[in-house]
């Protein structure tokens, strides 16, 4: 029922069900550096218009030449906007006189009648506090503004450096209607910036800590990929993707994994299971299935040589690579751009290169889990074959997955390993899961050879 | 002014919205000659011992026997509508007195059900804006009662999403608060519009 404005990111305005409230009092609260000014103008430029222009209120605490310098570098900045009324800055600070509070009302009054804007920013809301001579003051000052600001139809943007403990016990917290806050975290020797909701009257938002990012594009939110569990119903195929190995085909069953299902390929550094990778990728791009590698090792041309080896080409095109270095990334945001990938392409099939990577740029093992929970079950929905490359250290005899319960959200788990025949070291491949389908764990031999994976007899182990 | 404090002068408005001078452009206060003669009426009732409700309360009593006009009242002569805002929110009716103001209306205001009758049996207000949370809740009976009268439009306004309610009740429009300077005149423009038609239809009739 609460109308809403777009905060300028279709991602933020999704955590926000929407985006800030429509005439309603947004409190930005951040520690400097935190982006609560850029985050204000990109909401400014985002909805000002003629008839509802922006007003932009700097007071005492930085000056406003400074404010639209550094403003004048994002791409929403938009100097025609300032030229035609639509955004209008203005420096509020000399106005804090002798009088202090009462002075900034009258012109706060004088405002919603002459300028009649549709947004107003206070940019920072702080300096106020220290011109009431005490909590009373302050109190009955944020009323008297309050009620003036919800008698016109203006929406309110105030910024304040608080850190998020702060805004709990600040004053502006009980009158705001939607509280953000903005923080840099520190993950061991990273950085991290996390954006949360504290409060948004009257609606749900999405909870929790999103990581997001400053460039020139402006404020970029990922929110955190934790669906709940989907119970409604959807088409479970009962099409078989092919693996791209025939043996391994035939071994499955069916002829192949089940549509949209997610596997597991588990084993030791070079034992091929980026080319199990490889078979599955290429083997949709023949049936004209879409692919996506994503890895965080190899890059475009390692990766481009490799292929090559076996008589592939990445230049298939149905064939996309996603490299990304694990250095400073966030799992949030790597998703999102896989799943724009995903969109451009219309993917089938997806290889991750390694889990373990993914792992590592993950904060901590809970959230991992959830984080996979999500892209599987998303997956799944769609129809996309997910397969997730994971290495571990035993070349023999693998007793125990430590994969922190994803084998348990796999529907297929693959391992492949060493096993000693005779004097001999030879690959061997043993099927540990196959959900709602048959199959033998039996060890079967294996092969690289130039036409790449060669599947074999099942081995006689002797222990 | 009369020795009144500023600050008293504004607390007598807010409270009881019976002396409500016009804004300069500069948002300064301007009482007209009336107005100071029904401050100077309220302050001689203090100075003899009656609190300051009480010496509006007579203020009042005065007006409605003929004497002090209780309501401001532009030039005479004067054609432009009228619109009366029945609202108690001050910081509200003062923002759409403003908006009217400048869009050439008379405007006059109303903080409570009560007065809202009283101004509007006497001026016969052109558009009557009524904030149907009055006086809690008594919006929605104003409307029906001045809707039955047939003389004024009736815009119904509210925090609230009750447009049907205020409909079937007679308004002829609603608006959900906090009310958009744009759409405020525009919608009383159209109204105004209606029952200008209104009028002639029915003069024509009359006339028949």
């Amino acid at each position: 029922m609460n109308d809403r404005l777009s905060s300028g990111n279709s991602r933020l305005d999704e955590i926000l069900s929407g985006g800030l409230l429509k005439n309603g009092i947004n409190l930005i609260v951040g520690v400097p550096g935190s982006g609560k000014t850029i985050l204000s103008q990109q909401f400014t430029f985002a909805n000002a218009t003629k008839e509802h222009p922006a007003l932009y209120l700097s007071t005492l605490s930085e000056p406003l030449d400074k404010i639209l310098r550094y403003g004048q570098g994002f791409k929403f900045f938009d100097a025609t906007a300032i030229r035609d009324g639509r955004v209008i800055y203005e420096d509020i600070g000399p106005v804090l006189g002798e009088d202090g509070l009462d002075d900034v009302l009258v012109a706060i009054d004088g405002y919603l009648k002459h300028v009649r804007p549709g947004i107003v920013v206070v940019d920072s809301f702080r300096v106020f506090q220290a011109f009431a001579t005490d909590v009373t003051h302050f109190r009955r000052f944020l009323y008297a503004l309050t009620r003036r600001l919800t008698a016109s139809a203006t929406t309110s943007v105030w910024n304040a450096p608080y850190t998020r403990t702060q805004a709990l016990e600040a004053a502006e917290f009980a009158v705001a209607d939607g509280i953000i806050a903005l923080d840099i975290k520190q993950i061991g020797e990273r950085e991290m910036r996390v954006l949360q909701v504290l409060k948004l009257r009257g609606s749900s938002y999405k909870s929790g800590e999103h990581a997001y990012r400053i460039s020139e594009d402006g404020f970029r939110v990922f929110p955190r990929l934790a669906d709940s569990l989907d119970d409604s119903p959807y088409q479970l195929s009962d099409v078989h993707t092919a693996t791209g190995i025939a043996a391994f085909d035939e071994l499955l069953g069916n002829g192949g994994y089940w549509a949209g299902a997610t596997t597991l390929i588990v084993g030791p550094s070079g034992i091929g299971k980026t080319l199990m990778g490889l078979h599955f990728i290429f083997r949709g791009a023949s049936l004209n299935e879409p692919g996506i590698i994503a890895t965080f090792q190899e890059n475009q041309a390692q990766l481009e040589r490799v292929a090559h080896s076996f008589g592939w080409s990445l230049e298939d095109p149905n064939v996309h690579v996603l490299h990304r270095s694990v250095v400073a990334m966030n799992i949030d945001e790597w998703v999102y751009e896989l799943l724009d990938v995903v969109d451009q392409t219309g993917a089938k099939r997806i290889v991750v290169d390694s889990l373990v990577d993914l792992q590592s740029a993950a904060a901590d093992p809970v959230r991992f889990k959830e984080w996979m929970f999500s892209l599987a079950q998303r997956c799944t929905r769609a129809g996309i074959g997910l397969m997730m490359i994971m290495e571990v250290t035993e070349l023999f005899q693998l007793r125990q997955i430590s994969e922190e319960g994803i084998s348990h959200l796999a529907d297929n788990v693959v391992l492949l390993q060493y096993v000693q025949e005779g004097p001999e070291l030879v690959r061997a491949l043993t099927i540990l899961k196959t959900r709602a389908m048959r199959h033998r764990p039996v060890v079967h031999r294996f092969e690289i050879t130039d036409k790449g994976f060669e599947l074999g007899d099942a081995l006689a182990v002797s222990r | 002014m009369l020795d009144i404090p500023a600050s008293t002068l504004r607390a007598w408005e807010e409270r009881y919205s019976m002396i409500t001078p016009v804004r300069s452009e500069g948002s300064q206060r301007l009482y007209s000659r009336r107005q100071v003669e029904k401050l100077r009426f309220v302050k001689a009732q203090i100075d003899s011992g009656a609190s300051a409700a009480d010496a509006h309360r007579l203020l009042a009593e005065e007006a409605r026997a003929g004497g002090v006009p209780a309501v401001l009242e532009g030039p005479p002569g004067d054609r432009r509508p009228l619109v009366l805002i029945a609202e108690k929110d001050t910081y509200a009716s003062d923002l759409a007195e403003y908006f009217l103001r400048t869009d050439g209306y008379q405007v006059a205001i109303a903080v409570d059900a009560t007065q809202a009758k009283l101004q509007f049996d006497e001026r016969s207000p052109d558009v009557v804006i009524i904030d149907l949370l009055i006086s809690g809740g008594a919006g929605f009976r104003l409307v029906s009662e001045f809707a039955q009268k047939g003389t004024s439009q009736i815009l119904a306004v509210a925090a609230i999403d009750a447009a049907e309610e205020a409909l079937r009740a007679g308004a002829a429009a609603f608006m959900r608060k906090p009310l958009e300077s744009l759409q405020l005149v525009s919608t009383v423009r159209d109204l105004l519009g209606t029952s200008a038609i209104v009028r002639s239809k029915r003069n024509q009739t009359a006339e028949l």
